[in-house]
């Protein structure tokens, strides 16, 4: 997809955005970034009409008024701003370093073209705390290195008895410069870099790759890699959802339901690694169509997902009614439908809402949305909600695969790039991620090289929402409360 | 390793074309192929520390002088029995070398901290190992919660910035005797990070590592198979 392109000046962008918003339902700021630090970029995405409007405002020194003031969803995306190129936005409620912690220089911007235009006023990477003060409020540290085997983050408690009065996340610890390396790669060796963005979500960070260089090349990709294309999307999505059903049957003491679980990830991996030769399914999407692929095993696949199909229903059930699990589930880390439109949550935790909004239905990705199912949703906001909204997803991907494979048609599964990027040009790339709403955005400069490249990953958006949905909860209900919402770090840090 | 697997390459002893072809070295997404010499004295030199299995070599080579390797069995103690060279000589120093650790504290049983610093592939496949249809647990081998329970540290990805001093801390906190296994390519070199301002170039740099587990991410069996080293319990 080729975003329209627009310049705003910084005077009227607030105004601009708002009025922009009001014009049509369901429109998103998704986010904002900048090429090199001279300007901001704001990526606006209107769902009903399949369209995209890439907005630059060029800035004069290096701050500007921060938009969270308007829209409470830049949040997050301004703090990455000042840490990659030293914008800083005036008025920001909460203006902390996320990506880049003590250990850098202080006033290093990794992504900026250029030196400060003025000295940056306090930069000593520090980073502090909100401190909750009152008789009996104490502090729980975790991380950034947590007890499981799961990635690296920090969160910091601060409880009264055993109630969350706050909850503070600190991220950045995983942050692997996986922008500016985009930018250095050969732009066809790039798809390595992008993939490892957040590897549980290979499939869907490599289709997004895909799909922005083939918009800046002008190619279609042939029926059949869309629909292997297609496939490969909802198999990721279906293992990961899985595992994360498992995980919450794991929190909750449900044994047997959660190796049950693990066995049956096991089965889907298996189908995916039938269908690329990996079992992330590393290295299959490529711009262009898809690689490695093999016709013989597709009888094989239909038959094991079948199968995997028929023994995931009778555990899901299991899970489903007993009274117990429901009750554990249900009416904690509860987040309002007002948060999710505010705050622009994405993906699963949005759906459980019943804020309808799944990309697949408007964007071009693989055989959507002509084949895209019907969303599933639910509408009380809290544990209980997003793992009935994941199971319900167990049960389309199923479908959906099933319905693709018996459509496969052709031979061809990829067309020759051309040797150039085509040059100043502006390529996005959209996706449903298991997670949720996945963006790649692709900048080309004068000769045709990759000058900036920019990821939204959904769990960018969501990880407000778990330290608001645990408030007012019991520190033992973070766990499951934390597992419900699934949020990458990786994706994040970048 | 499974039928439908796609295994990392390995080096044959069929002749290659030399840099005139260079078409592996030329498509490898983390340079970890070096072509060198001409005629009969041409060597491939293959890092399989650098590799992230993307195949593309295996695919693109007219000798078949990089082929699929089938097994799992990928761990090795020291980083440069990583390096592999098509030449017989050099691999028979190699394995000639190849020891089992002098003390051999975890023959029975081991308890392994995880600690992760890259983009989770590898801990989900750690997790994996665990689960019904590998079960590492039969070998000993548990997961523990506290660096201060482990005997060994299990480190995915390229280690950062960020995560250099939780790393060095999380070992720190481990009594003697300890070991430290780098798991997946991140981790041993930096993979698709090496070279990147945040300096992760893989856990060598912070950690002295004690095995080494090539892929990207590593099967679970080739997990199995390095943590059993780290145990004594392979050569």
């Amino acid at each position: 997809m080729i975003p329209l392109v627009k310049e705003v000046s910084e005077d009227n962008l607030v105004s601009s955005i708002k009025d922009w918003l009001a014009g049509g339902q369901l429109r998103r700021l998704t986010f904002v970034t900048s090429l090199d630090g001279k300007q901001l970029a704001v990526l606006l995405l209107d769902p009903l009409s399949g369209a995209a409007e890439l907005w630059f405002t060029p800035l004069k020194g290096n701050s500007y008024k921060s938009l969270t003031l308007s829209f409470a969803s830049c949040h997050w995306f301004e703090r990455a701003v000042w840490d990659m190129f030293g914008l800083e936005p005036i008025g920001h409620p909460r203006l902390k370093h996320l990506l880049l912690h003590e250990s850098y220089e202080a006033n290093y911007y990794p992504l900026r073209a250029n030196d400060l235009l003025c000295q940056a006023t306090e930069n000593d990477r520090c980073y502090k705390f909100l401190e909750v003060k009152g008789e009996g409020v104490y502090e729980i540290p975790v991380g950034p290195i947590h007890a499981g085997i799961i990635e690296p983050g920090h969160f910091r408690f601060s409880c009264f008895g055993e109630n969350i009065l706050n909850l503070e996340i600190r991220l950045g610890y995983l942050h692997r410069g996986i922008e500016k390396k985009l930018t250095e790669v050969d732009w066809k060796k790039a798809r390595f870099v992008a993939e490892a963005a957040a590897s549980d979500t290979a499939v869907a960070n490599a289709l997004a790759h895909a799909i922005a260089v083939e918009s800046i090349c002008e190619i279609d990709v042939p029926p059949l890699a869309d629909a292997l294309r297609t496939i490969a999307l909802e198999l990721e999505r279906l293992s990961m959802h899985i595992i994360d059903v498992g995980g919450m049957a794991a929190d909750i003491g449900f044994l047997g339901v959660s190796s049950s679980m693990s066995r049956l990830r096991g089965k889907s991996l298996e189908i995916a690694q039938a269908l690329s030769g990996n079992r992330f399914m590393r290295g299959f999407v490529t711009p262009g169509g898809v690689s490695l692929y093999r016709a013989e095993e597709i009888g094989g696949i239909r038959a094991n997902l079948k199968e995997l199909a028929n023994e995931l229903k009778p555990v899901l059930n299991l899970f489903r009614e007993n009274q117990t699990a429901i009750e554990r589930m249900a009416s904690i880390g509860v987040i309002s439908k007002a948060l999710v439109e505010d705050f622009g949550i994405v993906g699963v935790a949005a759906r459980a809402t019943d804020v309808a909004y799944d990309t697949r239905q408007y964007f071009r990705q693989g055989l959507y949305p002509e084949f895209a199912p019907n969303v599933t949703v639910a509408d009380s906001g809290d544990i209980l909600a997003r793992t009935l909204v994941r199971m319900g997803e167990i049960d389309t991907s199923i479908k959906v695969i099933d319905r693709v494979l018996d459509s496969l048609d052709g031979n061809s599964c990829s067309v020759e790039l051309p040797k150039k990027l085509r040059a100043d040009m502006v390529g996005l790339g959209v996706v449903e991620a298991f997670r949720g709403e996945l963006i790649h955005l692709m900048c080309t400069d004068s000769s045709g090289k990759i000058k900036r490249y920019a990821i939204k990953d959904p769990s960018q958006n969501n990880w407000t929402a778990l330290s608001i949905a645990i408030r007012n909860n019991l520190i033992a209900d973070f766990p499951l409360c934390n597992k419900s919402f699934s949020l990458s770090y990786g994706g994040n840090d970048l | 390793m499974e039928s439908t697997a796609r295994g990392l390459p390995k080096l044959t002893d069929s002749p290659c074309r030399g840099t005139s072809c260079n078409r592996c070295a030329e498509i490898c997404p983390t340079n970890a192929i070096n072509v060198f010499g001409s005629g009969d004295t041409t060597k491939v030199a293959l890092d399989l520390g650098s590799c992230i299995g993307c195949s593309l070599c295996i695919d693109n080579c007219p000798t078949e002088t990089i082929r699929e390797n089938r097994s799992t069995e990928l761990a090795v103690r020291r980083r440069e029995h990583l390096l592999l060279i098509n030449d017989h000589a050099v691999e028979k120093e190699f394995s000639k070398e190849e020891e089992s650790p002098k003390t051999n504290p975890f023959g029975m049983s081991l308890s392994a901290r995880v600690v992760s610093t890259g983009c989770s592939a590898c801990d989900l496949e750690i997790g994996a190992a665990g689960n019904p249809i590998f079960d590492m647990e039969r070998f000993g081998v548990r997961v523990v919660a506290s660096p201060r329970h482990a005997d060994a540290l299990l480190v995915t990805g390229p280690v950062g910035k960020g995560m250099q001093m939780p790393l060095k801390r999380c070992y720190e906190a481990m009594t003697e005797p300890k070991s430290v296994v780098a798991v997946g390519t991140c981790a041993i070199s930096g993979g698709v990070h090496k070279g990147s301002y945040t300096e992760a170039n893989g856990v060598d740099s912070v950690l002295p590592v004690d095995v080494y587990i090539p892929g990207c991410p590593p099967h679970p069996w080739s997990i199995i198979d390095g943590v059993l080293k780290a145990m004594g319990k392979k050569r």
